[in-house]
């Protein structure tokens, strides 16, 4: 059986303030072996904003993003939303 | 030739050569056209410009093509219109509505990014374009590649009313309904973009598109007498035409066709879709995404690519924002037709009703020029305002009949 293929997917992820201060994203590396690659990070009082790529196989990376997704983090294309 | 030098990456600033890139490999950040401005400012004065056609290639040197223009020959200068009519009745001095609801083919603001895209497009080889627009986006690639005899996929939502399909289906692109909800559509397409040779216009060519809305700004400039406006409210969507009529302001003042940029820009969004806004008002430089809920579809972008920049434009200027809910968008509409003879769409709605609230509230001093930006055509969006407007007066084919309708309505009228 093949491999199932590695992927790499930029995405914003925006946090909540009571999920700034938890380290989810090392949480959901850890869980699903994914490689955060982080570019970017804003954070206000009141919101984080973390950019980043995820690295890992493809199924671990959607498992990933569901989980951040389910612990109430926002995750979302870098490029903002295309249909215009 | 053209002035391009490269792009560079709004955020780190790493500078890139002339090709389709849209992100920065380093940071992720969007890149930006930079151009050679000091051998603009030889080639650009205020007579070379005024002595040029009428379209928004008179300022060609300041857009990203290397070689002619294809497509918007006759795209851009629309009317920038005095509207002492609305001004009166919003209790101002001067009053300049710049009107793109008449913009050349397609009748939205669209047409100057899109005129730009295709240009570039062609110029790097591609024989593909595509976009992903429920609308005027959709509307305007579909015509002007049909002009410039290259192919065009558009995608759209499966669920999307096949009225709002005529006006691009006309010019035999190829649709694409998707059947996913709105994010999936975004996933699919740029999961395209990603692997096809096509020129998507809102994504790999991006930083050459979104130029072409700095020509809104020159125009509004040179149409004012080489004046910036004290205040122009701008509908915000993606936050690409807000931050590129700032930029095109400042690059004026670089060219030394004017002496300062004393501009305050004004955010105008819909209350169900206001992310900018929002984060205007809360002074808060994170954009966070929305579901977005209103009749002003095209103004629907919950997730806006350039909202931080949008945010920044505002903030740098000393403008501010204000949002306007359904109901208030369907009176703006009314109220520039009633006023100026003008029927725009939702979007414009947005922005004459902001307008108003900004003045109401203060924000917008009485006496000082104001440009209320309409960006898109009424026809486009009538199921807004069809339920919302005077019934008709019906008779029967019979003078009489109508004398009688008449003295009911002079009646009416009169009170009486
Ligand atoms: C009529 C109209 N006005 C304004 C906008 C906003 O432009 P931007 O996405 O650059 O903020 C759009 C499209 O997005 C539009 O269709
Ligand atoms: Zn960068």
């Amino acid at each position: 059986m093949a491999e199932k293929e590695t992927v790499k997917r930029m995405v914003k992820l925006i946090f909540p303030q009571n999920l700034i201060r938890e380290p989810v994203t090392f949480q959901m590396a850890k869980k699903y072996d994914i490689v955060p690659n982080i570019r970017r990070a804003r954070v206000t009082e009141t919101v984080g904003e973390l950019v980043l790529e995820l690295e890992g196989k493809e199924d671990n990376v959607e498992k990933g993003i569901k989980y951040l997704l389910e612990k109430g983090v926002e995750v979302k294309p870098i490029v903002g939303d295309i249909v215009d | 030739m053209g002035y391009v030098k490269g792009l560079k990456c709004r955020e780190c600033g790493r500078e890139y050569p002339k090709e389709p890139l849209y992100v920065c490999e380093y940071c992720f950040g969007p890149l930006e056209v930079i151009y050679d401005y000091s051998s603009i400012r030889e080639k650009l004065s205020r007579e070379i410009i005024s002595s040029r056609a009428e379209n928004l290639w008179r300022y060609q040197e300041l857009l990203p093509i290397d070689g002619n223009p294809l497509v918007g020959l006759h795209s851009g200068f629309t009317p920038l219109v005095k509207a002492d009519n609305l001004a009166r009745e919003l209790g101002v001095k001067e009053l300049y509505i710049k009107d793109d609801s008449v913009s050349h083919p397609t009748l939205s603001f669209k047409d100057r990014v899109v005129s730009v895209a295709i240009s570039k497009a062609k110029e790097f080889g591609f024989d593909t374009v595509a976009c992903a627009s429920t609308g005027n986006l959709a509307n305007s690639v579909s015509a002007q590649s049909a002009q410039a005899r290259i192919k065009c996929f558009v995608f759209i939502p499966a669920d999307l009313e096949l009225g709002k399909v005529v006006a691009s289906l006309v010019y035999a692109p190829q649709v694409i309904a998707v059947e996913g909800n709105y994010d999936e559509v975004n996933r699919l397409c740029s999961e395209v973009a990603n692997k096809y040779n096509w020129a998507f216009v809102n994504i790999n060519i991006r930083p050459y598109y979104a130029e072409g809305s700095k020509t809104y700004a020159y125009e509004i400039v040179e149409q004012l007498g080489w004046r910036v406006p004290r205040h122009i409210i701008v509908p915000v969507a993606g936050g690409s035409l807000i931050s590129k009529i700032w930029k095109g302001f400042h690059e004026l003042k670089k060219l030394g066709l004017i002496d300062q940029v004393d501009a305050r820009i004004y955010a105008a969004q819909a209350q169900g879709c206001a992310p900018v806004v929002t984060a205007i008002k809360e002074g808060s430089e994170i954009i966070k995404p929305v579901k977005p809920k209103t009749i002003a579809k095209s103004l629907a972008i919950g997730n806006p690519a350039d909202g931080y920049y949008a945010f920044k434009t505002v903030m740098d200027s000393g403008g501010w924002g204000e949002e306007a809910s359904d109901e208030e968008i369907v009176e703006g509409i009314k109220l520039l037709a009633r006023t100026e003879g003008i029927f725009t769409e939702t979007a414009g709605g947005v922005t004459v009703a902001v307008a108003k609230k900004l003045i109401e509230q203060g924000r917008i001093p009485p006496d000082e020029l104001i440009v209320i930006s309409i960006t898109g055509n009424g026809l486009k969006t009538q199921e807004a305002v069809s339920s919302k407007l005077d019934k008709v007066m019906r008779i029967e084919p019979n003078l009489n009949f109508f004398e009688k309708e008449m003295k009911k309505r002079g009646g009416e009228k009169n009170g009486s």
